[in-house]
């Protein structure tokens, strides 16, 4: 086996490992949202199948899955059968490009009675040098699946719920491309990897010559840029129709919104869609403005030395340090996913005025500030 | 074949496949998700060229705010009407015809005017700018050689869309009386 089929075949796994990760969260975010809500509501939630509710998963899965194939009279078949296939491309191309754990650098070692050289293993589907612009451009597609959805299911509450759907997103997205303007303003790059490794250490930055610096704060980009991490997820929340934004939904006033037609495995799709947005904008949040897979206060380099001083240098070392990161990364984001859940199950729905009202008035001008506000600290700092 | 140039054609086909797609199919709403691919298709052809920042903005601006605007309004038109109009009729024939033929002079023009073009090793004028990062240099010429185009475009943005409010007022906008 040659060296470039390795690792072709190596990163192909890796993009599917990556992706079944994703999907295969959304069940236990389910279980987690249905429990929380039940918790937080007063109420039990699914207790009965196996432990906690926990294998009431398996259970809505065989019931997704046997449910009845049913197409609408006067739908389109294609249009109504590519929506949520595609539903799930947007979130799990973002979500490939996000450095999910510390790289791994591997030394030479012996395999198939080869010896393979030195090796960057990152765990990451794939480093694109524009991530965020790549991450924003992928997500910004999501607005056409649901369109899709609407059109091709031949009913108006699911055309009324698409374009109120997709009206959303393309005014968030407005407020937050322009909030990710100021952390790309202050770590100078778009790769995610750059940002996560300049945001490594303790607070510490330079200030018109002379650096100062915070032994006991983490370097984490929410202490540069408060507000835009306050825009961006807010913002997230809308992108992804959540509660108190998930007026698409609103089944007071239109049933279900856009998949109102679609049942069984057709509506789990757009579900797991919907959740794969919230994690890759809490996976966001935490590359942008918590330091990525760093552990705080502890560089991903000097963990190195300690996994190594407990366990022999070698590359078992190396890797117990990237899963470390990894592991570090997930609860970072499992913090996020939780507000998620927890906003829902808090705030009441917005009016459809006040949600417009909100994101191209408030949020605009508060994230275009942020951003001129960012530039001229910036002009300051290096002069 | 090389996997770059069965990438190239790959890619070249489907757009200009989508392309044609947007003129072909009568309803408006799959002339416009023929558009969105052919923009997606142009976004991934830049990237085969290795602008990604280029493909990255293609991407948001046109495929993920401008069309999304199109599609909705689309949507929320009645269409059967223009359907009709643009579907039958002999004027509509004889202007798809014309457009048709035009587009054959384009291509054929095109051909004609860039056959030697790859041949020739010389640089006539056109600078190659993009060596490493290409963000960096593209902000550069944007906000120094091209400043001027750069900002004409700008105002001319803002005069279409106050133009657009002023027609769309004139006529009584989403109210008006038929």
């Amino acid at each position: 086996m040659g060296r470039d089929s390795f690792e072709i075949i190596v990163n192909g796994v890796k993009m599917i490992v990556i992706f079944l990760m994703m999907v295969q969260v959304v069940p236990i975010l389910v279980w987690l949202e249905r429990r929380g809500s039940a918790f937080i509501q007063n109420r039990f939630g699914p207790n009965r199948v196996g432990p906690l509710g926990l294998l009431q998963l398996l259970a809505d899965a065989v019931k997704f899955l046997t449910k009845e194939e049913f197409f609408p009279e006067k739908g389109i078949k294609f249009l109504y059968y590519a929506a949520p296939v595609s539903a799930l491309i947007p979130a799990t191309l973002a979500f490939l490009a996000i450095p999910l754990g510390a790289p791994i650098k591997l030394d030479t070692f012996e395999m198939f009675g080869q010896t393979w050289g030195p090796y960057t293993f990152l765990i990451q589907g794939y480093e694109i040098g524009v991530g965020i612009v790549f991450i924003l451009a992928v997500s910004s597609l999501a607005a056409y699946t649901i369109l899709m959805a609407g059109w091709g299911s031949g009913n108006k509450y699911a055309l009324l719920g698409a374009l109120r759907a997709s009206s959303q997103t393309i005014s968030y997205e407005l407020a937050m491309g322009l909030s990710i303007v100021g952390v790309i303003l202050l770590y100078g790059t778009f790769n995610l990897t750059d940002m996560v490794t300049s945001q490594q250490g303790p607070l510490s930055f330079l200030f018109q010559g002379h650096t100062v610096t915070l032994g006991w704060l983490p370097n984490w980009g929410i202490f540069y840029q408060p507000l835009a991490a306050l825009i961006f997820y807010a913002a997230a929340f809308a992108e992804s129709n959540r509660l108190p934004f998930d007026l698409a939904e609103g089944e007071a006033e239109l049933v279900a919104g856009f998949h109102v037609e679609y049942g069984g495995f057709k509506f789990n799709l757009f579900f797991i869609g919907e959740y794969g947005h919230c994690l890759v904008a809490s996976a966001l949040m935490v590359t942008f403005f918590f330091g990525g897979y760093q552990i705080p206060l502890i560089t991903p380099d000097e963990m190195l030395v300690h996994v190594q001083g407990l366990m022999g240098a070698g590359n078992a070392a190396a890797i117990v340090n990237g899963l470390l990161h990894h592991v570090v990364f997930l609860i970072k984001m499992a913090v996020f996913v939780w507000i998620f859940i927890q906003v829902r199950w808090t705030l009441p729905r917005f009016r459809y005025d006040q949600l417009m009202d909100l994101g191209w008035k408030t949020m605009l001008p508060w994230a275009l500030a942020n951003t001129i506000l960012t530039a001229a600290l910036i002009y300051v700092a290096h002069t | 074949m090389t996997p770059d140039v069965f990438l190239f054609w790959f890619l070249a086909l489907t757009t200009v496949l989508a392309a044609l797609g947007v003129i072909i199919s009568a309803n408006p709403i799959y002339s416009v998700l023929s558009l969105v691919m052919t923009m997606v298709g142009v976004a991934a052809i830049f990237v085969t060229l290795g602008a990604y920042f280029l493909a990255g903005v293609q991407l948001i601006v046109y495929a993920g705010a401008v069309l999304v605007l199109f599609v909705m309004v689309l949507m929320l038109f009645d269409l059967k009407h223009e359907i009709h109009a643009f579907t039958r009729g002999p004027v509509t024939g004889a202007i798809k015809i014309a457009a048709v033929g035009l587009l054959g002079g384009m291509i054929v023009g095109a051909i004609a005017l860039s056959a030697n073009s790859l041949m020739k090793t010389e640089n006539n004028g056109i600078q190659t700018v993009i060596e490493g990062d290409s963000t960096k240099a593209l902000g550069k010429l944007l906000f120094s050689q091209y400043l001027f185009g750069f900002e004409a475009l700008g105002v001319l943005l803002l005069v279409v869309a106050v133009g657009a409010v002023a027609l769309a007022r004139a006529k009584g906008g989403t109210h008006a009386q038929h």
